[in-house]
């Protein structure tokens, strides 16, 4: 056990450099892949999440936690038994078009990536098509669209109204960003509103069916 | 390397230049000299008559100039105050600030009605369990005024009440020399005897001359007590620019500068080297009204005046800051606590007092003193300025980042962040979204839910228990004498 909690250790003190190292000992002692991942590493980013909520921790650790997630499930990767899966699903990023701010996106992005996401990010000014486009090539579970100008808020009217169009079913999309609120969310058709990063990965984790 | 380069850059503030200075000090010594002081205590006047004053009227002496720069000389530059462990926690002195509450409050922001009602013990101990736990508040005064204590025994029950429930450096008051002997009495039994207590002081005494150019006998008899049992005292008049002063402020200051240095100079002479910490509180009366305002643009640039001619001595100067004339907590108190906070830290005063005053003196709340607390955190972190060398820079880290990059994931943010930025314990900074799901909740409400949960669930280090029994025991004595 002493392996395993050296894993949720390193994801929680935002470990970068050693992570790897932890992961390859609780490998070496016999923990599943699946094992580690599920239960010591996600639940460490639970944890990242709870002290970020509470105000014990602040975006920088929060980061440097998903930082951390993201290099030890890199190294996962590479380890699965045959069939075997890792992550919470995937993730199709982007600020909408007309739009060039992705601080907030940047932000989301890093967060999906600590609770285990796979994350595709498309940038800034993105196209309505685009998201459509990646998503479908990905099989992404989710598309998170980004805005900062009220004048851009219709472009994420467009992206949804494309998806529906696209007879994709299980995608989820999520809209967040300062001028966006749960009363457009409902207008245009969104699945979920983030208040902030870590609420948008909250939302999309409690739209997602659980997973083994 | 770079040389004579200043790697911190610091906010600085100055009022008056040498010349002016010097104009104000030799013009209080001139008030001293040519209008004398009125001294009603026999025994204070002998000190002075014997050490070069003399008699120019009805109890009234002419000081000499070589008297005061004597005083000036012989008094302690820096003074260490201990909290009642005998851990040095202020150092009086230099430009050190250090914040806390005030006394003799009469009445109180009752922190369930939110009505203003007379002010009872058990405020007294809300207030000592409030100042106890927060970080910025480094000495606590009595608070109140409580009516629910027999009257005489006030200052006495003050000083019991706060050191059973705050272990911080009390800062008391006292109506007589009874008081303070019963009072003495005390602080030397948690200190473990007297000559410990003098080596160790926990305590402060504030005690002031009356305006214009009076030492009253029962100042001058407690001055004199402290000076002799080596107690730290503050001895600053409380004048009135337009009422009990000129009401120019040159002169106000001038004035009250008189009383100061005169005060000073009896204490020294009845005890060379003993602690004090001087200074004037040199405000307006408000002509409409009638009122003492405890905030008042005029008092602030005194409050300046004074702070920068006891820097010039290079003597410990009390100061004033977290008070407001609204009665109750509301955009005039956020204003008022914020300026005079702000002020008081630029002056570069070492004992600021009056953190949670309300209603011009008249009014304690113990939410505002959690609210001046966060303030001075603010005042504070502006006062560090920031670091101008090469990390602070970080060149190197923006090289890396690039045009269109982001600083989040650095390094050098997760380094830094945390001593670079101050993080506010109660003002709001949440996004509409989250503090519409939290109940849409205003500081006030944060505020008076923090002063609750202190009132109810702070657990102040017990005093020893044969401490608290003799406490108690001189606390009955002083009841029935």
């Amino acid at each position: 056990m002493g392996n395993l909690e050296n894993v949720y250790e390193a994801v929680l003190n935002g470990s970068v450099d050693t992570i790897v190292q932890k992961v390859h000992e609780a490998l070496d002692a016999g923990s599943p892949a699946q094992e580690i991942l599920n239960q010591r590493m996600i639940a460490a980013m639970d944890e990242v999440g709870r002290r970020f909520g509470e105000g014990e921790y602040f975006i920088p650790q929060v980061l440097w936690s998903a930082k951390a997630m993201q290099a030890g499930m890199e190294f996962l990767k590479d380890r699965l038994a045959p069939g075997e899966q890792v992550g919470s699903g995937k993730v199709v990023i982007g600020t909408v078009e007309g739009d060039i701010h992705d601080i907030g996106k940047n932000l989301v992005a890093m967060m999906f990536e600590g609770a285990g996401f796979t994350v595709f990010d498309l940038g800034v000014d993105v196209p309505p098509e685009r998201f459509v486009e990646k998503a479908k090539e990905t099989d992404a579970d989710v598309i998170a669209l980004s805005a900062l100008l009220t004048t851009t808020m219709p472009a994420m009217k467009s992206v949804i109204d494309r998806v529906k169009a696209s007879g994709m079913e299980k995608v989820k999309v999520i809209i967040g960003g300062a001028p966006v609120d749960d009363v457009f969310r409902k207008d245009i058709g969104a699945d979920a509103f983030g208040v902030d990063a870590p609420d948008g990965v909250k939302k999309v984790r409690t739209l997602l069916p659980p997973r083994a | 390397m770079e040389t004579g380069f200043p790697e911190r850059c610091l906010p600085r503030f100055s009022l008056l230049d040498k010349a002016q200075i010097l104009k104000l000090h030799e013009s209080a010594l001139r008030i001293l000299e040519e209008t004398g002081v009125r001294v009603l205590d026999s025994e204070g006047m002998a000190l002075l008559l014997d050490n070069g004053a003399k008699m120019i009227g009805k109890e009234t002496l002419s000081l000499p100039a070589y008297m005061v720069e004597e005083a000036i000389a012989s008094a302690p530059k820096n003074l260490v105050i201990y909290n009642r462990n005998k851990s040095p926690v202020m150092e009086l002195g230099g430009r050190r600030i250090h914040f806390g509450t005030g006394t003799d409050l009469p009445k109180t922001i009752d922190l369930e009605t939110r009505t203003i009602r007379d002010t009872r013990e058990a405020d007294i101990i809300t207030a000592s369990m409030i100042s106890d736990a927060l970080p910025h508040i480094d000495f606590i005064g009595s608070y109140g005024l409580p009516r629910d204590v027999a009257p005489g025994l006030h200052y006495i029950r003050c000083f019991h009440l706060e050191t059973l429930h705050a272990k911080k450096p009390v800062f008391f008051t006292a109506e007589s020399t009874k008081d303070l002997e019963v009072i003495h009495e005390m602080a030397g039994a948690v200190a473990g005897g007297k000559d410990v207590l003098s080596r160790y002081p926990f305590l402060i005494h504030y005690s002031e001359p009356v305006s214009p150019l009076t030492h009253s006998d029962e100042a001058v008899k407690k001055l004199l007590f402290c000076a002799k049992n080596r107690i730290p005292v503050t001895y600053t008049p409380a004048l009135l620019a337009g009422s009990s002063g000129p009401v120019t402020l040159a002169g106000a200051v001038a004035v009250a500068v008189a009383e100061a240095l005169s005060g000073l100079t009896l204490h020294q002479l009845a005890g060379k080297g003993a602690p004090i910490i001087s200074g004037i509180a040199a405000t307006i009366m408000d002509m409409k009204r009638g009122t003492v305002s405890y905030t008042a643009p005029e008092f602030r640039l005194t409050h300046s005046a004074c702070a920068e001619l006891f820097h010039h001595y290079g003597l410990p100067v009390w100061g004033t800051a977290g008070c407001s004339d609204a009665q109750f907590p509301d955009l005039q108190a956020g204003a008022e606590y914020a300026f005079t906070l702000f002020n008081a830290a630029l002056d570069g005063a070492n004992l600021i007092h009056d953190c949670g005053y309300m209603g011009q003196g008249f009014i304690g709340s113990p939410e505002m003193i959690i609210f001046a607390d966060e303030m001075i955190g603010f005042v504070k972190r502006y006062m560090e300025g920031f670091c101008i060398d090469s990390v602070h820079l970080a060149l190197d880290v923006v090289r890396n980042v690039g045009p269109g990059g982001h600083f989040l994931g650095e390094k050098h943010t997760l380094d830094h962040f945390q001593h670079e930025q101050w993080q506010p314990n109660f003002f709001n900074r949440q996004n509409l979204a989250n503090w519409m799901q939290q109940g849409e909740k205003r500081i006030e409400a944060h505020l008076i839910e923090k002063a609750t949960h202190l009132r109810e669930h702070h657990v102040p280090e017990p005093v020893a228990e044969a401490v608290r029994e003799e406490l108690d025991r001189i606390w009955k004595n002083a009841q029935e004498r």
